[in-house]
């Protein structure tokens, strides 16, 4: 009785599918396997979005999504954990802390702006990737020298190993070194305790990924251009970072249409942008 | 827990032996069956307890044996006595951590425990009974709070209150994060006192006012000192609590790998420590093994903790 009604659904599917005109979705239907995914906080949303929508399609495939922290994507991949390693930055080559794995294909799926956030108390409204590199590698400690008010500059930032801490860090400050000590230094574990932090500390400046600035802190022009979408797709505000999917080689069969679909016009134009990531389309 | 199990099952040997003489039917049917129930009952029991024991050994190993890779690395000598943490410069020394985390503990007690002693004797002695029947649900409910609700308050309240009173530009560190332990380990440690001392038998007091001290001279004099073992026994669980307590310290203590040499300098302890790495840490490296071993650490703390509850129980069922 219970095949019989598998079937049955399984056969008004196949209708509904060919009947809305999806031939390509047609043939992949049939499509069956496990995908797990790892890794990254930040692009856990878009994961979980993409998954549910290839689960309708695919209605044989089971995926399950879950992260930890940008360095267990590739990690779990390496081990065998995981199919995908979501992480934010391409993990098969080498970045500031963390040495690059190997045999590992990063596939792009997103693109993630950042921006410098302060305190609203704070009068800068421009940095410099010269003063953002010495106010956070603590050479600079007053805001008075980057034209604000006499104040003592208070560093917020994520701990090591964060994926926004690498982005920030290599497009925003050069590469330059964070400064680890210091009265008025402190970290925080996750994009959220940033976002409050600075927003409950006077002269505070510190990260984040740009959907997550909204309210009473101030995102900071970066060279005079602010961090805008419109400005990360005309290519005058630098601070942005591919989302990777991280693969064991290529990849092949669910895990390769699943990546295909959330590569999709129709994923990265629709539910991609509705999370406020930004598509892989617009940056070329 | 397996000693104690000892008195009862004798004690039900005696009373199976009644009823078997006074029940009626068919004797030994029931004596069998009624041996098996007892017989299954214990073995369950024993089990579980020596299930639980498995478990927690289990757990005491694993963290050993993946912290002791630390010292292929890094010699145990400076594992605990650098204050250099600096895992992308493989350098992994934890003093700081394990300084903070027994400064945070020492200065949590100094501040909780007076107040929390005064809050018991005015439960137990001063408050009338009104007061008293509304005041012990709430502190019962205060221990129920998660964590996490303390840390959020310690963070967007008590933070900015102190950075005023101080004039610094930030006040997260050891003296904020002790300042919202106390306020956690309060209720746990004045309820169990509170206990201990209502559980002091009322002739010691009508001895003592016979002899004409005063409510001060025998509150102090004659029945904390009577209650002595129970205190220590809320004071070592609030303790316990304290060292473990991780959400509510990672929010306010600021992070930062250095010495606390300041109340208000941002620092690290264990638990914040190992919180705030653990999602961003390599497997197989010396890094994931500091942590453990810093794990441990912590385990082996509570342990000594329990240890310790176990010899004051002790020494206070003697007299």
């Amino acid at each position: 009785m219970k095949k019989w009604f598998k079937s049955l659904g399984v056969a008004a599917m196949a209708i509904a599918i060919t009947t809305t005109g999806v031939t390509a979705a047609g043939a992949a239907s049939s499509l069956s396997g496990k995908i797990v995914i790892n890794g990254s906080s930040a692009l856990l949303p878009l994961t979980l979005q993409a998954a549910n929508e290839f689960k309708k399609l695919n209605p044989k495939v089971k995926i399950s999504a879950s992260a930890a922290g940008s360095v267990t994507g590739p990690q779990s991949v390496r081990k065998g954990i995981a199919d995908i390693g979501a992480c934010d930055w391409d993990a098969s080559m080498d970045v500031p802390g963390f040495k690059k794995f190997d045999g590992q294909v990063a596939n792009r799926v997103a693109v993630i702006p950042f921006a410098a956030v302060v305190n609203k108390n704070v009068k800068v409204d421009s940095l410099t990737n010269k003063q953002l590199a010495d106010i956070f590698s603590g050479k600079i400690t007053n805001w008075k020298d980057v034209g604000g008010a006499d104040a003592d500059i208070v560093v917020v930032n994520r701990a090591f190993g964060s994926g926004t801490r690498v982005n920030f860090q290599l497009k925003a400050l050069n590469g330059v070194d964070f400064m680890t000590k210091g009265s008025n230094y402190k970290e925080v574990k996750s994009s959220g305790d940033m976002k409050t932090a600075v927003d409950t500390t006077p002269n505070a400046i510190g990260y984040l990924d740009l959907v997550y600035v909204s309210g009473s802190i101030k995102a900071l022009k970066i060279n005079d251009v602010a961090p805008t979408e419109a400005n990360v797709i005309n290519g005058t505000y630098k601070v942005w970072g591919y989302g990777y999917y991280m693969t064991k080689g290529q990849p092949t069969g669910a895990t390769k249409a699943f990546i295909d679909y959330v590569q999709s016009a129709k994923f990265q134009n629709g539910s991609l942008k509705k999370l406020k990531f930004i598509p892989l389309s617009a940056m070329k | 827990m397996i000693e104690s199990t000892s008195n009862p099952a004798i004690a039900v040997k005696g009373e199976l032996g009644r009823s078997i003489r006074t029940g009626s039917g068919r004797r030994t049917d029931r004596k069998n069956r009624l041996r098996f129930y007892n017989r299954a009952f214990r073995i369950a029991c024993i089990a579980s307890a020596v299930f639980v024991c498995l478990i927690l050994l289990s757990i005491l190993f694993f963290m050993f044996r993946t912290g002791v890779l630390t010292f292929q690395t890094v010699s145990p000598a400076k594992f605990f006595f650098s204050t250099d943490w600096s895992p992308e410069n493989e350098s992994y020394g934890a003093f700081v951590f394990i300084f903070g985390t027994v400064a945070l503990t020492v200065l949590t007690l100094l501040f909780s425990v007076p107040i929390s002693v005064f809050v018991a004797v005015f439960l137990a002695e001063v408050a009338p009974l009104w007061l008293r029947n509304l005041l012990r649900p709430i502190l019962d409910l205060l221990v129920g709070i998660p964590s996490v609700v303390y840390g959020f308050l310690g963070m967007t309240i008590l933070i900015p209150l102190l950075r005023q009173a101080a004039g610094t530009d930030l006040a997260d560190g050891i003296l904020a994060a002790s300042i919202v332990l106390s306020i956690m380990v309060l209720p746990t440690i004045s309820r169990i006192s509170d206990d201990a001392i209502s559980a002091v038998p009322k002739k010691f007091r009508d001895a003592s006012y016979a002899l004409g001290a005063t409510r001060f001279q025998t509150t102090f004099r004659v029945v904390l000192p009577s209650a002595r073992s129970g205190i220590l026994y809320g004071v070592i669980l609030g303790m316990a609590r304290a060292v473990g307590e991780t959400m509510a310290v990672v929010m306010v203590i600021g992070n930062t790998p250095q010495l606390a040499d300041a109340f208000l300098k941002p620092t690290s302890v264990l638990t914040s420590n190992i919180v705030m790495q653990i999602p961003n840490v390599p497997f197989d490296s010396t890094w994931n093994y500091a942590l453990y071993m810093m794990g441990f650490l912590l385990l082996a703390i509570s342990l000594l903790m329990i240890v310790v509850i176990r010899v004051v129980q002790r020494r206070g069922a003697k007299r």
